[in-house]
């Protein structure tokens, strides 16, 4: 590793032994750990937290000077939000009803209002969200930030990835891949209802796995005799130990049920009839669990795979119908997840991250009830450790179609991200193939309007 | 410098560095600092460019102050903005992407500098933000132009080398000069160490280094380091043994010879190869959908590694295979991910950048695989490390500008046996079906006509020809794809091959689709089949070699049942022997009336034994079906179609929107003039580009290779970047060695196989991998190999060395890849297959490799997902390996395989027992204390647990 790491500084090399140790950031940093909340298939900005009057006025009309095709083909009349819209708290931001729970935090939230991706297919623009670029196979955010930190507890992976309990979103593991990272960096999935694999061997008894572990101690202990300069073999010793105390804590890790019933209640696990968020809301306490437990990194997917808009945010056709699905299931676990990081007194030196990859237009799709892809303005939002509160940053035009103000792409997302973290993303890089990799390509500047 | 975030994007003013909207912001910020800086010196700075008014304008004295002040941040040093670099004459003078030598020009009115400095409204204002320059300032740049801009050599404070002189780009030396250039190393202490001159390279740095190489490994462990580097698989204990104990001089030679003879070295070889084309049986990107004819290419790479075919040969295969009888070899050409239709954008613009992103992955392909050159970081501008050009990259796409990814139907031996296969099947089922059809003339209604398939049934009679006369179709001229007349047996004596000869009452001909003697050709589909030229009416006679009983017709109008007009939908057929009297033999009008919507089937569905019907016309439809997918005596490659190139431009920025001068085919300026005309044709031009890369003096090719060979045997190259030879890759630890090695390789007539016999056989290689303080303090990355690098086994080989250990590996080669998931594309939600199963069990480059899903257990161990090259194997250690390696079911039951082989083949004895697992797992006897520690344990819980612990030991999972 050292032949090819490139940290900021060389006492950040990495041991090889514990590739998961602390190092230390560039500069001291505002957040230690971060969640991000993945919303796959572009949730409309229009429907949530982009609040445009201009479109009630002109529902039905065709648009001057728009767009004849996009995406996914001819485009029909703009098309007013499917929701109605409050004022919320102190700010009296209006945030639509669809997201009632969420709508209650608006004062804890810095949003940017302005991001611009640089596709508008969901695989590519997925990968740009998760790794800064639209191809396959480079390190996603969680990669990078835990090759830059390592982790905080010697039990459990540094990054976790939590997919959603109607499956993984576009692209899949590319958006946790460790990309030319080493292997170490990549994302470990699993989630409340799917633990990590061969955490058991199938009918072995624990005395059986701890009499072979013993016996490859031995083996281990005298067949690497001559090699103890050589550290690719304690580092292999050592990952069976880290493995061996896997075995232990991330069951314990994923058994929910210590959780008292107000928790599970609050959170919405306990919902019978919909047991698709009651799922997503034990994802959602595993998250918190995880971040408490000293996991650098966890990436909570809510929405899976192109579905036609059934199983994630892609509204094409019949976005109302469908976001009050996807509403039922993502807002009040999340709102519970950040009151309950919150009140835990988590959110001191946590980020919460809440993205999607793109927006959606503000006319419906010609013949449709829904709204087509729009990289070119749209909403995620920041919160906790070292961020504003209650701030709207960077603006869409009156449609919600083009950001105008403060425009910025997503390399300054991440890169924002990184800063809040300590890293300064122009100094986090990898040689490979010749070339200094890093997460913001040759882009991104930190958008300091938003932090604290 | 990142060169690749371009695929799959609509927005054509995204590019990939310096140009990008972002990268003009970046510029606008650069502008908002310096624009603060300049708030002082500005007054002071016009005074003293007035007192210079009246004289001739000096460049150092007042020139470069005002680059300096305004244009430096952004337009100086490795990566200035735009490409335009103001700190040094002739970067200054070349200009940058955008405008290239216009910016600074003979007169100040033609110089777009002084267009862009004094105008604040401009698009391309001058700083981009902030205080414009001074109108002293503007006029001294104006006078300095207009007195012919004189910018003195040798005042520059930089320099910049010339990127001609990079080392991988000059000739290669001869071996004579290279010898002479290392000097003389001989150690009077070792002076038999080197046995080839590899070790004299290697020994000269050691020895300038103050190192000496290591031991000689022990036999035990050079035959594994070698059998495992060759093969991919463990020796066995048998074969460590005798190695062990040989007496014979060229044992080690012998070995060698074995193991490069093996086709196990073809499977282990291709695999790197697969590594750094990114190859997948997946289409990639969002869905992710199989691509299941890609495996031929898989297949071709392991038949060229172990036939040895020459490397220069290897190359041209892949480029222009399609032209002399190598099909899957163009294989190479389309291994990237691709956008399918329905995945593009249904807008123009997305689909010009779809087919420039496709392109693009077959320029870098070429680039790093066969040269090692990162040439599609010049799609946007000009490469900012190597003498590569924006013009030059879009010259080498326009080589390549005629592919498609597609299949490509081939017509070999495997598809003719193949086809002729299912047309038996086809046959003898046919039959099956004609049981549910009665005999014609039939008291019950038979089937009614459908487009695709018509059986008629009569009691044999004898004949010698027969006639099919047509009195109506649904509509126009009628169409018949194969009129089959079958004897009691089943034969289809009709068809041409039999000698049957076929005449017509008119025929509208449209040459290869419809043509009079498609008829009776045994191929079905419109586009092999017979019209008649006249509309509802016609008749085909076809006359057999000899007479004949016959029983049965078969005929249709499309059997893949894509069209269904111009069907006959009253028809007579009748029979003839001898003489001229027509006899009938059936006719249309038992039949039920035609119906268009009726499912077009030979048989009714309904009827008591519905479930058995249904099934028969399943099978058939699946048999026709499999026959229509090898396109009726082709089979389908996924080797990419060939067709009349695109008009290939220079484009702005790498944007298709902004399409500039046209660009013909040619390898970038610095390689030579190869150059061909802009209309030459689709194959010459791969032709003509593979002639290059395989040219003996083109500096790359050679040297490329033959790192790569080396790196398969240290685990590094002696270039580190084995894709990148550029000026940003990593530097040769032994240039003279490479070289050595490329020029070998050249004359051996471009044998692999000699190459890896010269190293494995080298002392170099030989050495010991046990390690010492001194080496570990001089030189810990064995950048000079002072010893052999301990590595770790790829998931490959650490899969198939546990099925070969516990004798469950299936030696069976090639074809379709086996599944590692329950399914073999799409989104997600692959479920791995955890049952050990015979198909399943062979080496794992036969898997069906889905891009982007590793192997739930295997995969873990670095193994490529597809998505980029992969130039070298990392070696991660992460705790998932470990758990998988421990707990996974796989392993899990190969542990219980050889833990009950060894129980039921000794006697029950706990030592033997063990040794018996030392043998078959590590290749050795256990030392009496191995035994001893590990009775206990055998004892308490059985062999298995032993088993286990030896897979998952270090002295398994590497080589020393």
């Amino acid at each position: 590793m050292q032949r090819e790491g490139l940290l900021a500084a060389d006492q950040n090399k990495i041991d090889p032994s514990r590739p998961y140790a602390a190092r230390e950031a560039h500069f001291p940093a505002k957040a230690k750990r971060v969640l991000v909340i993945f919303c796959a298939g572009a949730v409309s900005q229009l429907e949530t937290w982009d609040y445009k009057p201009e479109l009630y006025k002109r529902d039905g009309q065709l648009l001057d000077g728009g767009p004849a095709v996009t995406f996914q083909g001819p485009a029909g009349e703009l098309a007013k939000p499917q929701y109605s819209f409050k004022p919320r708290g102190q700010s009296g931001k209006m945030v639509s009803d669809m997201i009632p729970h969420l709508a209650e935090l608006t004062d804890e939230f810095a949003f940017i209002h302005s991001l611009t991706s640089t596709s508008n297919t969901h695989g590519p623009a997925e990968n740009f969200l998760s790794t800064g670029s639209v191809l396959d196979g480079f390190p996603s955010l969680g990669a990078w930030v835990t090759y830059a930190l390592g982790s905080e507890n010697d039990n459990l992976p540094a990054y976790v990835a939590i997919p959603d309990p109607r499956g993984v979103p576009q692209n899949g593991s590319n958006n946790w891949g460790p990309g030319f990272l080493p292997a170490a960096f990549q994302g470990t999935t699993f989630s409340a209802s799917q633990p990590i694999r061969n955490l058991k061997a199938p009918g072995s008894t624990p005395e059986e796995d701890e009499a072979a572990l013993e016996l490859l101690r031995s083996i281990n202990q005298a067949g690497d005799a001559d090699y103890s300069g050589d550290d690719k073999l304690a580092a292999r010793v050592a990952s069976y130990e880290l493995a061996a105390k896997m075995q232990l804590s991330v069951p314990n890790m994923m058994n929910l049920s210590n959780e008292p019933g107000h928790i599970l209640r609050s959170y919405g696990a306990d919902s019978v009839e919909n047991p698709t968020k009651a799922a997503f809301a034990r994802n959602c306490i595993l998250a918190r669990r995880l971040l408490e437990s000293g996991v650098r990194f966890v990436q909570l997917f809510n929405g899976s795979y192109a579905s036609g808009g059934e199983l994630n945010w892609d509204g094409h056709n019949k976005l109302k119908e469908q976001y009050d699905r996807h509403a039922a299931i993502m807002d009040q676990p999340v709102a519970a997840l950040y009151k309950d990081l919150k009140q835990r007194g988590m959110l001191d030196d946590r980020l919460v991250v809440w993205c999607t990859e793109f927006g959606r237009m503000p006319m419906f799709q010609k013949g449709a009830q829904g709204r087509d892809h729009n990289p070119d303005g749209f909403t995620c939002w920041l919160a906790g450790a070292g961020v504003k509160q209650g701030i709207s940053h960077g603006a869409t035009d009156e449609l919600g179609w083009k950001a105008t103000e403060n425009i910025h792409p997503l390399y300054d997302f991440n890169a924002t991200i990184l800063h809040l973290l300590g890293l300064e993303h122009t100094k986090l890089t990898f040689r490979h193939n010749g070339l200094d990799r890093r997460l913001t390509n040759v882009e991104g500047h930190v958008i300091n309007e938003i932090l604290r | 410098m990142f060169h690749t975030d371009m695929s799959q994007t609509t927005k054509p003013w995204h590019t990939c560095c310096w140009v990008s909207r972002a990268s003009y912001l970046t510029f606008l910020i650069c502008v908002a600092y310096f624009a603060a800086l300049l708030e002082s010196p500005c007054t002071a700075l016009a005074q003293e460019v007035s007192a210079q008014d009246a004289t001739d304008v000096d460049f150092v004295r007042d020139v470069r102050p005002i680059l300096e002040r305004h244009c430096y941040d952004c337009h100086s040093g490795d990566q200035p903005s735009s490409s335009l670099r103001v700190d040094h004459k002739a970067s200054a003078f070349s200009g940058g992407e955008l405008f290239g030598k216009k910016i600074i020009q003979t007169g100040s009115g033609d110089s777009l500098i002084i267009e862009f400095v004094s105008n604040p409204k401009h698009e391309m204002r001058m700083p981009p933000e902030g205080e414009m320059l001074s109108q002293l300032e503007i006029d001294v740049l104006k006078k300095w132009i207009d007195q012919g801009a004189i910018w003195p050599d040798g005042v520059d404070q930089v320099e910049i080398a010339d990127p001609r002189e990079h080392w991988s780009f000059k000739p290669l030396k001869s071996i004579a000069d290279l010898i002479s250039i290392n000097g003389s190393t001989i150690d009077p202490d070792n002076p038999m160490w080197p046995r080839s001159p590899i070790d004299l390279f290697i020994q000269k740095k050691l020895i300038d280094t103050g190192l000496k190489p290591n031991d000689e490994a022990t036999r035990r462990d050079w035959l594994r380091r070698v059998t495992l580097d060759l093969t991919g698989l463990p020796p066995s204990f048998e074969e460590i043994s005798a190695f062990e104990t040989s007496n014979e001089v060229d044992a080690y030679e012998q070995v060698v010879d074995r193991l490069l003879a093996s086709p196990r070295y073809g499977e282990r070889a291709a695999q790197h190869w697969l590594d750094v084309v990114r190859y997948a049986d997946t289409h990639g990107f969002e869905v992710n959908t199989e691509r299941p004819n890609a495996w031929p290419y898989r297949d071709y790479i392991i038949k060229a590694f172990n036939h040895d075919t020459p490397y220069d040969s290897f190359v041209h295969q892949q480029l222009t295979g399609d032209t002399d009888g190598y099909d899957a070899a163009t294989g190479f050409l389309v291994t990237a991910s691709v956008l399918l239709p329905g995945q593009i954008g249904q807008d123009e613009p997305s689909k010009r950048l779809a087919r420039q992103d496709a392109l693009d992955e077959i320029v870098v392909n070429i680039g790093q695989t066969f040269l090692g050159l990162t040439i599609g970081c010049a799609r946007c501008h000009n490469h900012k490390f190597d003498p590569v050009s924006q013009a030059d990259y879009f010259g080498m796409q326009a080589f390549v500008a005629g592919v498609e990814y597609e299949d490509r139907f081939i017509r070999d031996a495997e598809s003719q046996k193949i086809t002729e296969e299912l047309r038996v099947r086809l046959n003898s089922h046919s039959k099956k079906l004609a049981e549910y059809v009665p005999l014609f003339p039939s008291r019950e209604k038979r089937p009614p006509i459908n487009a695709r398939h018509n059986i008629d049934r009569f009691p044999s009679r004898k004949v010698d020809r027969i006639r099919f006369t047509v009195l109506a179709t649904n509509r126009l001229e009628p169409c018949i794809d194969e009129l089959q007349v079958c004897d009691p047996s089943g034969i289809n004596i009709a068809h041409a091959k039999h000698g049957a000869t076929v005449t017509a009452s008119g025929s509208n001909t449209s040459p290869d689709r419809h043509e009079l003697r498609f008829i009776n050709d045994g191929l079905f589909g419109n586009s092999r089949s017979w019209m008649s030229n006249e509309d509802g009416a016609g008749w085909v006679e076809i006359r057999f070699p000899s007479a004949a009983e016959v029983d049965r017709i078969d005929w249709g109008r499309d059997r893949y049942s894509e069209f269904g007009d111009r069907l006959p939908i009253k028809y007579r057929i009748e029979g003839a022997f001898e003489n001229d009297e027509w006899f009938l033999l059936a006719e249309h009008t038992d039949r039920s009336n035609y119906d268009e919507n009726a499912p077009r089937q030979a048989i009714f569905l309904d009827g008591e034994d519905r479930d058995r019907r249904s099934s028969i016309v399943q099978e058939h439809d699946s048999l026709l079906n499999e026959l229509r997918k090898y396109g009726d005596g082709g089979r389908p490659i996924f080797a990419g179609v060939f067709r009349k190139p695109d008009d290939i431009h220079l484009l702005r920025r790498g944007d298709p929107e902004q399409p500039q001068q046209p660009i013909p085919p040619a390898v970038p300026g610095v390689f030579g003039d190869l150059a061909l005309d802009r209309y030459a044709d689709e194959p010459q031009r791969r032709r003509a580009l593979a002639e290059w890369i395989t040219r003996t003096d083109n500096p790359l090719t050679a040297r490329v290779m033959a790192n790569r060979i080396w790196q398969s045997h240290f685990g590094v190259g002696l270039v580190e970047t084995s894709n990148d030879f550029g000026r940003n890759g990593a530097a040769p630890t032994h240039p003279e060695l490479l070289d050595y090695l490329a020029v070998k390789f050249v004359e051996s007539g471009w044998s692999i196989k000699a190459m890896h016999r010269d190293i494995v056989l080298s002392s170099t290689y030989r050495q010991s991998s046990v390690p010492h303080a001194k080496g570990i303090e001089m030189d810990a990355d064995l950048k000079l190999l002072w010893r052999y690098p301990l590595r770790r086994l790829e998931g490959e080989a650490l899969r198939d060395s546990l099925l070969s250990s516990t004798d469950q590996l299936s030696f069976t080669m090639g074809g379709s890849g086996f599944d590692l998931f329950d399914k073999r594309g799409g989104l997600t939600g692959f479920e791995p297959i955890e049952v050990l199963k015979a198909s399943n069990n062979r080496r794992m480059i036969y898997s069906h490799r889905v891009r982007r899903e590793r192997d739930a257990v295997f995969g873990a161990y670095d193994c490529p997902d597809g998505g980029q090259s992969l130039p070298r194997r990392r070696e991660s250690t992460t705790p998932i390996q470990a758990l998988n390696l421990l707990n996974s079911s796989i392993v899990i039951q190969l542990t219980q395989k050889i833990a009950s082989a060894i129980e039921s083949s000794t006697s029950d004895d706990d030592a033997l027992r063990i040794t018996e697992a030392y043998r078959r797992i590590l290749g050795r006897e256990p030392k009496q204390t191995e035994i001893e520690l590990a009775v206990p344990s055998v004892r308490k819980h059985g062999l298995d647990v032993l088993c286990r612990a030896l897979f998952n030991s270090n002295e398994y999972l590497y080589v020393r």
